[in-house]
């Protein structure tokens, strides 16, 4: 008790060097929360661009697609996406279920002509009509929880099938606009050529530049009409959030069994290796982070105490004197060191947290990350794991790096303590 | 009854290649009680004898009996534990934390000790008030004259009630007539408490106090 007083006591004796030493636990911990509420939100803003506009949370495909389907996608079409779908559809937490066509194709203006990847949706679930807010924050935000957003023209309706929507480099590499007339040209399921007019009624973007580029979407009966077929190639299942991943795939791998579905499930994360390798980078490169700081706080606690100790020679001298024992100074420094390493935690962990939220509401514009085309606004999160960790270290640098100065107090001699002066 | 006896107590400091030997063949014997002056230049080996004494130092050949136990075979937590419990220090210095206030320095060296700390509270105050210092339980050394500080020590050093109190130089830093004025309450309670008093000085006018003056002289005693 007494030794925590004259720690604490002893911590506001030096008030400019404690305070230096507290500022640099107090950055530290900010520095760690803010750089980790950056990251959480990349890896957010990414997972759930993805996911919303491209791959959904699960997507179910005809046993032996997710290997062969590449060079012969039309051999593993489902035919019964209907029953499926009612099969599955009660499972809590899934917000709906829709189906997808997709082919690869020529697309052409008549003077021009390239090569595109169709893709057939079902306008009714995964066509939501954002329109391009002037506002990029609001634009980013629409891009990471509801998918493409248009940015010419109108989205796809039900009851119009021979309109598409290009992607926004797919348009541009045609020159055309919204309103154009177009071509589509590709070959049917049974290996045949078809071709079918209709009109660019809109233009998209997404958070992917190479989708955009080679993409476009029309509605699932033109897709299906184009290709001569009534089968769908994959069932794209979009949950309510995305932590329930995991639950649900359980669930849909229980049905899968009962109802012996010859089916592949895979989920988003197993589908997008592209998050997965940006999660590990950006990972590795936040613990380097946190090294680097941990060993900048280690490196200043370290050299307060030292000079605490060099100071208080003499004090460390009476006290043992007076019968305090080798083990009593080194938990005396211990806990000056610990008050340091607790104080900068707390007061690091409060404007941490207060000025990485000041941060989100403000918004950081971010130049367009590696495949996209579109700046971002970054809104850095509060990560609670993070937050305690930053605690928690503030406390264990505190205390390693006071271990040593302690150490080195408490193997004093008395005598020569008490003549040091 | 013998509370501290030193036998043919030498220590020497290694220089480089010379030697120094700053106490040679001391031999002393302080019985219950007694109030003494170790007296001497400087550089005559006061220090060092009252730091064998303590247990703050080990000497490099002789024997040392505190309590009449022989103190060679202690580890440093059972000298810790012998300085806690039977030796009160008073300091040239004066040496009071300066985080503590009065109070709280007296109550340090309680702490060691196993009882309720409203008691510790109690016995320190009543200390501190023995001192003549009751109204500056709350002041910080800072706050305080040489002559307080060194009061609030002797205040410390008697809190426990030890056998002895070690005062190596007290009235060094201190003017004359607050010199003498510690000297006298030092002496009042060696009276009141039987407490042992051993105390080294410089000063002819000091030793005049004292019951029995021992004289040092290049590390040796020179009666
Ligand atoms: N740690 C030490 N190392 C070397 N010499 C020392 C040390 N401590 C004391 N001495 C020497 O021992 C002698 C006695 O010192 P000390 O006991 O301090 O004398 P006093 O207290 O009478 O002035 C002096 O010559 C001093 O220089
Ligand atoms: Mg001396």
């Amino acid at each position: 008790m007494i030794t925590l007083t004259i720690a604490l006591r002893n911590i506001f004796r030096h008030k400019t060097r404690s305070l230096i030493t507290l500022s640099t636990i107090i950055f530290g911990c900010t520095a760690i929360i803010f750089a980790g509420g950056f990251f959480e939100d990349v890896f957010y803003k990414m997972r759930e661009s993805y996911i919303h506009s491209h791959t959904g949370h699960f997507q179910i495909f005809r046993k032996g697609y997710w290997e062969k389907g590449n060079s012969q996608p039309y051999n593993y079409l489902i035919d019964n996406p209907d029953e499926i779908i009612s099969h599955l559809q009660a499972i809590p937490g899934i917000k709906f279920i829709t189906s997808r066509l997709q082919f690869s194709g020529l697309i052409s203006t008549g003077e021009n002509t390239v090569s595109c990847i169709g893709m057939g949706i079902d306008p009714g679930y995964e066509n939501q009509d954002i329109p391009a807010g002037a506002n990029l924050r609001k634009m980013s935000d629409a891009m990471t929880l509801e998918g493409p957003v248009i940015i010419q023209g109108k989205a796809l309706t039900k009851n119009n099938p021979y309109t598409v929507m290009l992607g926004k480099g797919l348009a541009s590499s045609l020159g055309i606009t919204a309103g154009d007339p177009l071509i589509i040209l590709t070959h049917t399921t049974g290996g045949s050529i078809n071709a079918l007019d209709v009109t660019a009624q809109g233009i998209f973007m997404t958070s992917s530049k190479e989708y955009d580029d080679h993409f476009l979407r029309l509605s699932l009966v033109t897709a299906k009409k184009l290709l001569h077929t009534d089968s769908v190639q994959s069932l794209v299942i979009m949950l309510d959030k995305t932590e329930d991943t995991a639950g649900v795939k359980k669930a849909l791998a229980r049905v899968f069994q009962d109802k012996k579905l010859d089916l592949e499930l895979k989920s988003w994360d197993e589908i997008s290796d592209f998050y997965r390798h940006t999660v590990n980078l950006f990972n590795r490169l936040f613990l380097i982070l946190k090294l680097v700081i941990a060993i900048i706080v280690i490196l200043s606690i370290f050299n307060t105490m030292n000079m605490a100790v060099l100071e208080r020679t003499d004090e460390i001298g009476t006290i043992m004197a007076l019968g305090t024992k080798k083990r009593g100074v080194l938990s005396l420094f211990m806990h000056e060191g610990l008050g340091l390493g607790i104080i900068g935690g707390s007061f690091g962990v409060a404007i941490g947290t207060a000025l990485t939220h000041c941060i989100a509401r403000i918004g950081i514009t971010m130049p367009p990350p590696p495949g996209a085309s579109m700046p971002w606004v970054s809104e850095p999160r509060i990560v609670l794991t993070t937050v305690v960790f930053a605690f928690m270290t503030s406390i264990l640098t505190a205390l390693v790096s006071s271990l040593y100065p302690a150490y080195s107090a408490s193997r004093l001699e008395i005598a020569d303590c008490l003549r040091h002066k | 009854m013998s509370i501290v006896k030193l036998e043919k107590i030498c220590k020497n400091y290694t220089l480089g290649k010379t030697t120094l030997n700053a106490l040679k063949n001391i031999d002393l014997n302080v019985e219950q009680g007694e109030f003494i002056a170790l007296a001497g230049p400087s550089g005559s080996g006061k220090t060092t004898a009252l730091n064998i004494i303590g247990c703050i130092d080990k000497p490099s050949s002789g024997k040392v009996f505190i309590d009449e136990c022989e103190i060679s075979y202690l580890s440093s937590d059972g000298l810790a534990d012998i300085r806690a419990g039977k030796i009160g220090f008073i300091f040239q210095n004066f040496n009071l934390l300066p985080v503590l206030n009065a109070l709280e320095n007296v109550e340090y060296p309680l702490l060691h000790k196993k009882m309720a700390f409203h008691k510790k509270r109690k016995l320190a105050q009543e200390a501190l008030e023995s001192v003549g210092l009751g109204k500056y339980a709350r002041h910080r050394p800072m706050e305080l004259s040489g002559g307080q500080q060194q009061r609030v020590a002797i205040a410390r050093a008697l809190s426990t009630s030890p056998l002895m109190i070690l005062a190596d130089e007290p009235t060094a830093n201190l003017d004359h007539v607050t010199g003498t004025e510690i000297l006298t309450l030092m002496k009042k309670m060696n009276l009141e408490r039987k407490t042992t008093f051993i105390f080294s000085t410089h000063d002819q006018k000091v030793m005049e106090i004292a019951d029995k003056v021992v004289r040092l002289w290049d590390g040796e005693i020179s009666s």
